[in-house]
């Protein structure tokens, strides 16, 4: 299954990416690109917010998900459907204790927010990845490092918007992004070992 | 009577200059020979990789390595662990003394998981905790916030003397990547080491990957603390000219 992976963080709630996600333009030109199913780490209570905008969606009644909870790193699924209009999935969860491991074993494509933890995991695995920037939030250091990465030819960078999100699903496809480098620096781990062995 | 005063007088004046000599030296701030103590291969690339690793080879094989690490919460937490594990082989060697320090359970948690979930021999190292108090509780009041520093100092005192003394005589290190807390085991580090006039502490402290054109408050003042200052952006040098950049570390 072709599977988009967003995640929002643990902390802090993003409405905005989970509303532009969910817009009927995102996952029509979702579907067009041949995505199936989006997984969506919400963040910490959030579950309640989600519950009320999917009752606004037309979704297929007797749907069954078939991912567990456990495969998910989660307790519970916080909300899973299927859209009646063009089959797609969506499974919800508010926080995944094996993010890396859905990531690496799941996701075709990662859009995410721009914390650096977030970004490091997809960037690691070799996924491509779109960083949505959250406008809300108070510091600057979130714009800088998107801005910085998608300088270096690692990411897309994008606002949560539906019709940017949809640029960069789109800009996503036709490009190859650059792989990102080990970290494990020789030069460094030296350094280490000469600090701690000296008097 | 006056001649006793005065050899008194002369006494004081001299422990207090050596102890502000060994200040001078503790503190790399005032070392003025900084940029040119590592004139070395290693640093300048000029060695290959496979070289640099039989080096370390060489130190780790001699005898364990004993680390201090402190995991400041969330995204602090999360980049020491990526770097424990982008380094495990120095320093999560068989036979290692890891010295934790955390503040709140969940980051104790994500490090258990971590010694836990690798198939290695991390089971091999010893693993002691010490549970700091946090600092500075984000939106507190100023009485409160000078109140829980108080606390913390004095908290993190009795811990810091505890790891010094177990860690000195033995190679040794000390990683930290913030928040707050940090400055103060910083501090008490240098202190232990001013007083205790033989040794050094091997603070080595890494700016967040967040950090791309200014420094943190935490980075700020472990800048003046810290021997050996690591950014992860090379656009820091320009603000911090005395920190080392090795490139991406988590």
């Amino acid at each position: 299954m072709k599977t988009i992976f967003v995640t929002c963080g643990a902390t802090v709630p993003f409405p905005d990416l989970i509303n532009s996600v969910l817009s009927s333009e995102f996952i029509k030109c979702a579907v067009e690109n041949g995505f199936t199913r989006i997984i969506s780490q919400i963040g910490n209570g959030y579950t309640d917010v989600l519950a009320e905008q999917v009752t606004k969606l037309n979704t297929v009644g007797d749907y069954m998900c078939h991912i567990t909870a456990e495969e998910l790193g989660c307790k519970s699924i916080a909300c899973s459907f299927k859209l009646e209009s063009n089959g797609l999935q969506f499974i919800a969860i508010e926080y995944s204790s094996k993010i890396e491991e859905l990531i690496s074993k799941n996701a075709d494509l990662v859009i995410s927010h721009a914390g650096t933890g977030s970004i490091l995991d997809s960037l690691r695995l070799s996924k491509p990845l779109i960083v949505c920037v959250n406008d809300n939030l108070m510091d600057n250091h979130q714009q800088q490092i998107a801005d910085k990465f998608e300088s270096l030819g690692y990411i897309i960078s994008c606002r949560a918007t539906p019709s940017s999100l949809i640029n960069g699903l789109v800009s996503i496809q036709g490009t190859t992004l650059k792989q990102f480098p080990g970290s494990r620096n020789i030069t460094f781990e030296y350094k280490l070992v000469e600090t701690s062995y000296s008097l | 009577m006056g001649l006793n005063i005065t050899y008194l007088f002369a006494i004081i004046i001299l422990v207090i200059s050596v102890f502000l000599a060994r200040a001078l030296f503790v503190l790399p701030f005032y070392r003025l020979n900084y940029n040119c103590t590592d004139n070395n291969d290693i640093t300048n690339n000029n060695v290959s990789d496979e070289i640099t690793r039989k080096k370390i080879e060489q130190f780790t094989s001699k005898r364990p390595l004993n680390a201090f690490i402190y995991l400041g919460s969330g995204g602090h937490t999360g980049e020491m662990l990526r770097i424990l594990s982008n380094f495990n082989e120095t320093l999560l060697k068989k036979g290692n003394t890891l010295h934790v320090g955390y503040s709140d359970e969940q980051s104790h948690e994500k490090f258990e998981n971590l010694i836990k979930s690798s198939f290695t021999s991390y089971k091999d190292i010893n693993v002691k905790y010490y549970k700091f108090i946090k600092a500075r509780e984000v939106n507190a009041g100023y009485l409160k916030s000078l109140e829980s520093i108080i606390r913390t100092l004095l908290s993190s005192f009795i811990n810091i003397i505890e790891i010094k003394f177990e860690m000195m005589g033995k190679p040794h290190l000390v990683l930290l990547n913030g928040p707050g807390t940090c400055c103060i085991i910083a501090l008490w580090f240098k202190v232990l080491d001013i007083l205790l006039l033989f040794t050094s502490s091997h603070i080595i402290y890494i700016e967040s990957l967040a950090r791309i054109n200014s420094l943190s408050m935490t980075g700020k003042i472990l800048y003046l603390l810290a021997d050996l200052f690591v950014v992860q952006w090379e656009e820091l040098i320009r603000v911090a000219p005395r920190a080392k950049h090795f490139g991406i570390l988590v």
